[in-house]
Protein backbone atom coordinates (compact mmCIF):
# COMPACT_ATOMS: atom_id res chain seq x y z
CA UNK A 1 0.00 0.00 0.00
CA UNK A 2 1.28 3.51 -0.92
CA UNK A 3 2.26 6.04 1.82
CA UNK A 4 -0.73 8.23 2.77
CA UNK A 5 1.38 11.53 2.06
CA UNK A 6 3.18 10.33 -0.45
CA UNK A 7 6.99 9.80 -1.30
CA UNK A 8 9.62 12.09 0.63
CA UNK A 9 11.75 14.14 -2.25
CA UNK A 10 15.28 12.89 -1.69
CA UNK A 11 17.47 15.72 0.02
CA UNK A 12 20.13 15.81 -2.31
CA UNK A 13 21.33 19.18 -1.01
CA UNK A 14 21.49 18.05 2.75
CA UNK A 15 19.98 21.48 3.22
CA UNK A 16 18.09 19.51 6.53
CA UNK A 17 20.75 17.91 7.46
CA UNK A 18 21.59 19.42 11.19
CA UNK A 19 17.77 18.98 12.14
CA UNK A 20 18.41 15.46 11.18
CA UNK A 21 21.41 14.75 13.20
CA UNK A 22 20.27 16.47 16.21
CA UNK A 23 16.93 14.16 16.22
CA UNK A 24 19.51 10.92 15.47
CA UNK A 25 21.40 12.44 18.35
CA UNK A 26 18.63 12.93 20.79
CA UNK A 27 17.39 9.28 19.77
CA UNK A 28 20.58 8.31 20.95
CA UNK A 29 20.95 9.43 24.43
CA UNK A 30 17.21 8.25 25.37
CA UNK A 31 17.29 4.59 24.36
CA UNK A 32 15.63 5.83 21.00
CA UNK A 33 12.43 6.14 22.64
CA UNK A 34 10.88 8.68 19.90
CA UNK A 35 8.56 10.59 22.49
CA UNK A 36 11.72 11.74 24.14
CA UNK A 37 12.78 13.25 20.65
CA UNK A 38 9.21 14.55 19.11
CA UNK A 39 10.85 18.51 19.01
CA UNK A 40 13.30 17.47 17.09
CA UNK A 41 11.56 15.04 14.40
CA UNK A 42 9.33 18.40 14.20
CA UNK A 43 11.84 20.52 13.56
CA UNK A 44 13.12 18.36 11.27
CA UNK A 45 10.01 17.91 8.80
CA UNK A 46 9.67 22.05 9.38
CA UNK A 47 12.82 22.43 8.02
CA UNK A 48 11.57 20.26 5.10
CA UNK A 49 8.86 22.22 4.55
CA UNK A 50 10.31 25.23 4.47
CA UNK A 51 13.08 24.22 1.78
CA UNK A 52 9.92 22.89 -0.02
CA UNK A 53 11.12 19.07 0.17
CA UNK A 54 7.52 18.25 2.04
CA UNK A 55 4.16 19.40 1.55
CA UNK A 56 2.92 21.98 3.90
CA UNK A 57 0.90 21.30 6.76
CA UNK A 58 0.10 21.69 10.38
CA UNK A 59 1.76 19.41 12.19
CA UNK A 60 -0.76 19.35 14.92
CA UNK A 61 -2.27 17.26 12.26
CA UNK A 62 0.09 14.71 12.12
CA UNK A 63 0.31 14.24 15.70
CA UNK A 64 2.78 17.19 16.95
CA UNK A 65 0.44 18.92 19.00
CA UNK A 66 1.41 21.07 22.18
CA UNK A 67 0.99 18.94 24.73
CA UNK A 68 1.91 21.48 27.80
CA UNK A 69 2.20 19.88 30.89
CA UNK A 70 2.36 16.69 29.46
CA UNK A 71 5.81 16.25 28.59
CA UNK A 72 8.49 13.82 30.19
CA UNK A 73 9.68 16.35 32.20
CA UNK A 74 6.29 17.56 33.64
CA UNK A 75 6.62 21.06 32.18
CA UNK A 76 6.35 22.57 28.79
CA UNK A 77 9.57 22.93 27.28
CA UNK A 78 9.91 23.98 23.87
CA UNK A 79 14.24 21.68 23.80
CA UNK A 80 14.97 19.37 25.20
CA UNK A 81 18.73 20.13 26.06
CA UNK A 82 21.09 17.18 25.92
CA UNK B 1 -63.72 -46.22 -49.95
CA UNK B 2 -64.49 -47.73 -46.79
CA UNK B 3 -62.42 -50.27 -46.92
CA UNK B 4 -59.41 -47.59 -46.98
CA UNK B 5 -60.83 -45.60 -44.88
CA UNK B 6 -60.93 -48.64 -42.02
CA UNK B 7 -57.40 -48.94 -43.31
CA UNK B 8 -56.40 -45.20 -42.19
CA UNK B 9 -58.09 -45.89 -38.81
CA UNK B 10 -56.63 -49.42 -38.02
CA UNK B 11 -53.07 -47.52 -38.51
CA UNK B 12 -53.49 -44.56 -36.46
CA UNK B 13 -55.39 -46.10 -34.02
CA UNK B 14 -52.19 -47.57 -31.93
CA UNK B 15 -51.10 -44.17 -31.63
CA UNK B 16 -54.53 -42.62 -30.77
CA UNK B 17 -54.48 -44.97 -28.31
CA UNK B 18 -51.13 -44.79 -26.49
CA UNK B 19 -51.13 -40.57 -26.16
CA UNK B 20 -54.92 -41.01 -25.10
CA UNK B 21 -53.32 -43.65 -22.17
CA UNK B 22 -50.22 -40.94 -21.64
CA UNK B 23 -52.42 -37.63 -21.81
CA UNK B 24 -54.71 -39.65 -19.21
CA UNK B 25 -53.00 -38.52 -16.55
CA UNK B 26 -51.71 -34.93 -17.78
CA UNK B 27 -52.75 -31.68 -15.67
CA UNK B 28 -54.14 -30.27 -18.78
CA UNK B 29 -57.34 -31.62 -19.37
CA UNK B 30 -59.43 -29.77 -22.01
CA UNK B 31 -60.74 -29.68 -25.49
CA UNK B 32 -57.93 -31.63 -26.87
CA UNK B 33 -58.38 -30.90 -30.59
CA UNK B 34 -58.80 -27.07 -31.05
CA UNK B 35 -55.97 -26.33 -28.04
CA UNK B 36 -53.31 -24.21 -29.79
CA UNK B 37 -49.78 -24.05 -28.96
CA UNK B 38 -50.05 -20.84 -26.73
CA UNK B 39 -52.77 -22.61 -24.66
CA UNK B 40 -50.75 -25.79 -24.07
CA UNK B 41 -47.60 -23.56 -22.85
CA UNK B 42 -49.33 -23.18 -19.92
CA UNK B 43 -49.02 -27.15 -19.57
CA UNK B 44 -45.85 -28.98 -17.94
CA UNK B 45 -43.55 -28.83 -20.76
CA UNK B 46 -42.88 -32.71 -21.31
CA UNK B 47 -46.99 -32.78 -21.99
CA UNK B 48 -46.48 -30.27 -24.30
CA UNK B 49 -45.49 -32.64 -26.63
CA UNK B 50 -48.16 -35.28 -26.24
CA UNK B 51 -51.00 -32.11 -26.63
CA UNK B 52 -49.18 -30.92 -29.80
CA UNK B 53 -49.01 -34.42 -30.70
CA UNK B 54 -52.34 -35.24 -29.99
CA UNK B 55 -53.88 -32.39 -31.62
CA UNK B 56 -52.89 -33.20 -34.76
CA UNK B 57 -53.62 -36.75 -34.75
CA UNK B 58 -57.15 -35.55 -33.61
CA UNK B 59 -56.63 -33.13 -36.85
CA UNK B 60 -55.01 -36.23 -39.02
CA UNK B 61 -58.72 -37.60 -37.69
CA UNK B 62 -60.42 -34.82 -39.18
CA UNK B 63 -57.65 -34.86 -42.49
CA UNK B 64 -58.73 -38.56 -42.74
CA UNK B 65 -62.07 -37.88 -43.53
CA UNK B 66 -61.51 -34.94 -46.05
CA UNK B 67 -58.08 -35.92 -47.83
CA UNK B 68 -56.61 -37.79 -50.18
CA UNK B 69 -54.95 -41.09 -48.92
CA UNK B 70 -51.61 -39.54 -50.22
CA UNK B 71 -51.97 -36.61 -48.04
CA UNK B 72 -52.68 -39.01 -45.18
CA UNK B 73 -49.38 -40.68 -45.33
CA UNK B 74 -47.62 -37.47 -45.08
CA UNK B 75 -49.31 -36.15 -42.02
CA UNK B 76 -48.82 -39.42 -40.46
CA UNK B 77 -45.17 -39.57 -41.18
CA UNK B 78 -44.59 -35.77 -40.04
CA UNK B 79 -46.43 -37.14 -36.56
CA UNK B 80 -43.45 -39.98 -35.89
CA UNK B 81 -41.08 -37.47 -35.89
CA UNK B 82 -40.68 -34.27 -33.39
CA UNK B 83 -44.18 -33.05 -33.16
CA UNK B 84 -42.60 -29.31 -32.60
CA UNK B 85 -40.23 -29.26 -35.78
CA UNK B 86 -43.83 -31.30 -37.95
CA UNK B 87 -45.24 -29.10 -40.53
CA UNK B 88 -48.60 -30.97 -40.77
CA UNK B 89 -50.22 -28.26 -40.13
CA UNK B 90 -53.06 -27.03 -42.71
CA UNK B 91 -52.63 -23.55 -44.14
CA UNK B 92 -54.52 -21.04 -41.24
CA UNK B 93 -53.34 -22.92 -38.37
CA UNK B 94 -49.72 -23.27 -40.14
CA UNK B 95 -49.34 -19.02 -40.59
CA UNK B 96 -50.79 -18.31 -37.05
CA UNK B 97 -48.40 -21.05 -35.67
CA UNK B 98 -45.65 -19.45 -37.53
CA UNK B 99 -46.50 -16.10 -36.78
CA UNK B 100 -46.85 -16.81 -32.68
CA UNK B 101 -43.61 -18.55 -32.86
CA UNK B 102 -41.81 -15.38 -34.24
CA UNK B 103 -43.73 -13.10 -32.24
CA UNK B 104 -42.68 -15.64 -29.24
CA UNK B 105 -38.82 -15.38 -30.60
CA UNK B 106 -38.91 -11.45 -30.88
CA UNK B 107 -40.00 -11.86 -27.17
CA UNK B 108 -36.82 -13.98 -26.14
CA UNK B 109 -34.66 -12.25 -28.24
CA UNK B 110 -35.68 -8.88 -26.69
CA UNK B 111 -35.20 -10.43 -23.30
CA UNK B 112 -32.15 -11.91 -24.34
CA UNK B 113 -30.53 -8.23 -25.57
CA UNK B 114 -31.76 -6.79 -22.25
CA UNK B 115 -30.16 -10.02 -19.82
CA UNK B 116 -26.90 -9.00 -21.66
CA UNK B 117 -27.05 -5.80 -21.54
CA UNK B 118 -28.16 -6.33 -17.51
CA UNK B 119 -25.09 -8.32 -16.94
CA UNK B 120 -22.45 -5.83 -18.47
CA UNK B 121 -24.10 -3.41 -16.17
CA UNK B 122 -23.83 -5.44 -13.23
CA UNK B 123 -20.18 -6.09 -13.85
CA UNK B 124 -19.55 -2.70 -13.74
CA UNK B 125 -21.30 -1.62 -10.30
CA UNK B 126 -20.08 -4.88 -9.11
CA UNK B 127 -16.50 -3.27 -8.50
CA UNK B 128 -17.63 -0.66 -6.65
CA UNK B 129 -20.31 -2.12 -4.70
CA UNK B 130 -18.21 -5.29 -3.79
CA UNK B 131 -15.44 -2.33 -2.30
CA UNK B 132 -18.18 -1.15 -0.14
CA UNK B 133 -19.21 -3.98 0.85
CA UNK B 134 -15.53 -5.12 2.07
CA UNK B 135 -15.63 -1.93 3.96
CA UNK B 136 -18.46 -2.49 5.51
CA UNK B 137 -17.64 -5.99 6.51
CA UNK B 138 -13.76 -5.52 6.31
CA UNK B 139 -14.09 -8.92 4.51
CA UNK B 140 -10.84 -10.92 3.44
CA UNK B 141 -8.62 -8.27 6.20
CA UNK B 142 -9.67 -4.92 4.01
CA UNK B 143 -9.09 -2.84 6.31
CA UNK B 144 -12.20 -1.08 7.78
CA UNK B 145 -12.03 2.71 7.72
CA UNK B 146 -10.73 4.12 5.13
CA UNK B 147 -9.64 7.48 6.90
CA UNK B 148 -6.52 9.14 6.36
CA UNK B 149 -3.71 9.45 9.33
CA UNK B 150 -4.61 12.74 9.82
CA UNK B 151 -8.28 11.90 10.65
CA UNK B 152 -7.07 8.41 13.03
CA UNK B 153 -5.06 10.93 14.59
CA UNK B 154 -7.54 13.39 15.30
CA UNK B 155 -9.82 10.92 16.27
CA UNK B 156 -7.68 9.37 18.88
CA UNK B 157 -6.84 12.64 20.34
CA UNK B 158 -10.18 13.17 21.13
CA UNK B 159 -11.06 10.12 22.56
CA UNK B 160 -7.81 10.73 24.08
CA UNK B 161 -6.73 6.64 24.08
CA UNK B 162 -3.53 6.11 25.93
CA UNK B 163 -1.01 3.75 24.92
CA UNK B 164 0.05 2.06 27.45
CA UNK B 165 2.45 -0.62 25.22
CA UNK B 166 5.62 0.04 23.61
CA UNK B 167 6.44 -1.40 20.59
CA UNK B 168 9.91 -1.50 19.50
CA UNK B 169 10.29 -0.90 15.67
CA UNK B 170 13.37 -1.94 14.44
CA UNK B 171 14.84 -1.49 10.62
CA UNK B 172 16.11 -3.81 8.15
CA UNK B 173 17.72 -2.54 4.80
CA UNK B 174 18.52 -4.97 1.70
CA UNK B 175 19.43 -4.45 -1.59
CA UNK B 176 18.93 -6.77 -4.47
CA UNK B 177 21.67 -8.10 -6.25
CA UNK B 178 24.03 -6.61 -8.55
CA UNK B 179 22.99 -3.06 -6.86
CA UNK B 180 26.13 -1.42 -5.96
CA UNK B 181 24.68 0.51 -3.47
CA UNK B 182 25.02 1.29 0.18
CA UNK B 183 22.03 0.79 2.20
CA UNK B 184 21.54 0.65 6.10
CA UNK B 185 18.77 2.30 8.21
CA UNK B 186 21.00 5.13 10.15
CA UNK B 187 19.52 3.66 13.62
CA UNK B 188 18.53 0.37 14.08
CA UNK B 189 15.20 1.00 15.94
CA UNK B 190 13.39 3.05 17.64
CA UNK B 191 10.87 2.74 20.75
CA UNK B 192 7.20 3.95 19.80
CA UNK B 193 3.92 3.71 21.73
CA UNK B 194 1.03 3.22 19.08
CA UNK B 195 -0.59 6.62 18.37
CA UNK B 196 2.08 8.64 18.44
CA UNK B 197 3.85 9.38 14.77
CA UNK B 198 7.79 8.74 14.74
CA UNK B 199 10.60 9.65 12.29
CA UNK B 200 13.30 7.20 11.22
CA UNK B 201 16.08 7.27 8.51
CA UNK B 202 17.76 4.87 6.18
CA UNK B 203 21.10 6.00 4.57
CA UNK B 204 21.82 5.17 0.55
CA UNK B 205 25.23 5.40 -0.84
CA UNK B 206 26.15 4.99 -4.21
CA UNK B 207 29.63 2.97 -3.94
CA UNK B 208 29.97 2.83 -7.76
CA UNK B 209 30.84 5.40 -10.50
CA UNK B 210 28.07 5.50 -12.71
CA UNK B 211 24.89 7.43 -11.66
CA UNK B 212 22.42 4.42 -10.69
CA UNK B 213 18.45 4.54 -10.47
CA UNK B 214 17.03 2.68 -8.15
CA UNK B 215 13.31 1.85 -6.52
CA UNK B 216 12.39 0.47 -3.44
CA UNK B 217 9.79 -1.67 -1.54
CA UNK B 218 9.50 -2.53 1.92
CA UNK B 219 7.24 -5.06 3.92
CA UNK B 220 6.13 -4.94 7.77
CA UNK B 221 6.93 -8.49 9.91
CA UNK B 222 4.52 -9.69 11.97
CA UNK B 223 2.28 -9.46 8.56
CA UNK B 224 -1.09 -8.94 10.91
CA UNK B 225 0.73 -6.12 12.11
CA UNK B 226 0.89 -4.42 9.05
CA UNK B 227 -2.98 -3.22 8.77
CA UNK B 228 -2.09 -1.11 12.03
CA UNK B 229 1.40 0.07 10.63
CA UNK B 230 0.52 3.62 8.75
CA UNK B 231 3.74 4.87 7.01
CA UNK B 232 2.89 8.84 6.49
CA UNK B 233 5.48 9.26 3.89
CA UNK B 234 8.67 7.84 2.92
CA UNK B 235 10.99 7.14 0.33
CA UNK B 236 9.49 3.71 -1.23
CA UNK B 237 8.06 2.80 -4.55
CA UNK B 238 9.64 5.81 -6.43
CA UNK B 239 13.26 5.74 -8.36
CA UNK B 240 15.72 7.50 -6.52
CA UNK B 241 18.72 8.56 -8.65
CA UNK B 242 21.87 8.87 -7.01
CA UNK B 243 25.31 10.34 -8.84
CA UNK B 244 28.50 8.23 -8.26
CA UNK B 245 29.73 8.65 -4.53
CA UNK B 246 26.66 10.25 -3.22
CA UNK B 247 25.52 9.81 0.35
CA UNK B 248 21.57 10.33 1.14
CA UNK B 249 19.10 10.01 4.09
CA UNK B 250 16.19 8.46 3.47
CA UNK B 251 13.25 9.26 5.88
CA UNK B 252 10.30 7.31 6.94
CA UNK B 253 7.37 8.94 9.03
CA UNK B 254 4.99 6.69 9.98
CA UNK B 255 2.74 6.12 12.86
CA UNK B 256 1.29 2.92 14.47
CA UNK B 257 -2.49 3.02 15.24
CA UNK B 258 -3.28 2.42 18.73
CA UNK B 259 -6.25 -0.36 17.91
CA UNK B 260 -3.32 -2.22 17.88
CA UNK B 261 -3.63 -2.92 21.65
CA UNK B 262 -7.64 -3.47 21.51
CA UNK B 263 -7.29 -6.05 18.74
CA UNK B 264 -6.79 -9.55 20.57
CA UNK B 265 -4.55 -11.29 18.09
CA UNK B 266 -2.02 -8.29 18.41
CA UNK B 267 -1.28 -9.56 21.91
CA UNK B 268 2.07 -10.68 22.11
CA UNK B 269 3.41 -8.17 19.55
CA UNK B 270 6.13 -5.84 20.68
CA UNK B 271 8.32 -6.10 17.94
CA UNK B 272 7.72 -4.92 14.57
CA UNK B 273 10.55 -5.09 11.91
CA UNK B 274 10.12 -2.38 9.24
CA UNK B 275 12.24 -3.73 6.02
CA UNK B 276 13.08 -1.99 2.97
CA UNK B 277 14.78 -3.12 -0.27
CA UNK B 278 16.26 -1.48 -2.97
CA UNK B 279 16.59 -2.66 -6.23
CA UNK B 280 18.25 -1.13 -9.48
CA UNK B 281 16.12 0.15 -11.99
CA UNK B 282 18.82 1.47 -14.34
CA UNK B 283 22.76 2.35 -14.58
CA UNK B 284 23.73 4.80 -16.85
Amino acid sequence: MPPEKGIFPLDHMHLCDLEKKEYLGCLKTVGHQSEKCRDFSKKYLQCRMEKNLMAKQDLGELGFKERNGETPEGKPTERIDN
Amino acid sequence: MTWSRLGRRIYLSPYLRTLQNASAGSRCLGSVSEVSSYKSISCNIGFQHYFTSTRQLSRLDQELNTKSFRQYFYSLASVSQNVKSSRATSGVRHFSAHASKEKKSQKMLLYLTGLVFGMVGVTYAAVPLYRRFCQATGYGGTVQRRETVEEKIARHDKEKTVASREIVVQFNADIADGMPWKFIPTQRQIRVKPGESALAFYTAENKSSTPITGVSTYNVTPMKAAVYFNKIQCFCFEEQRLLPGEQIDMPVFFYIDPEIETDPRMDGINNIILSYTFFKVSEE
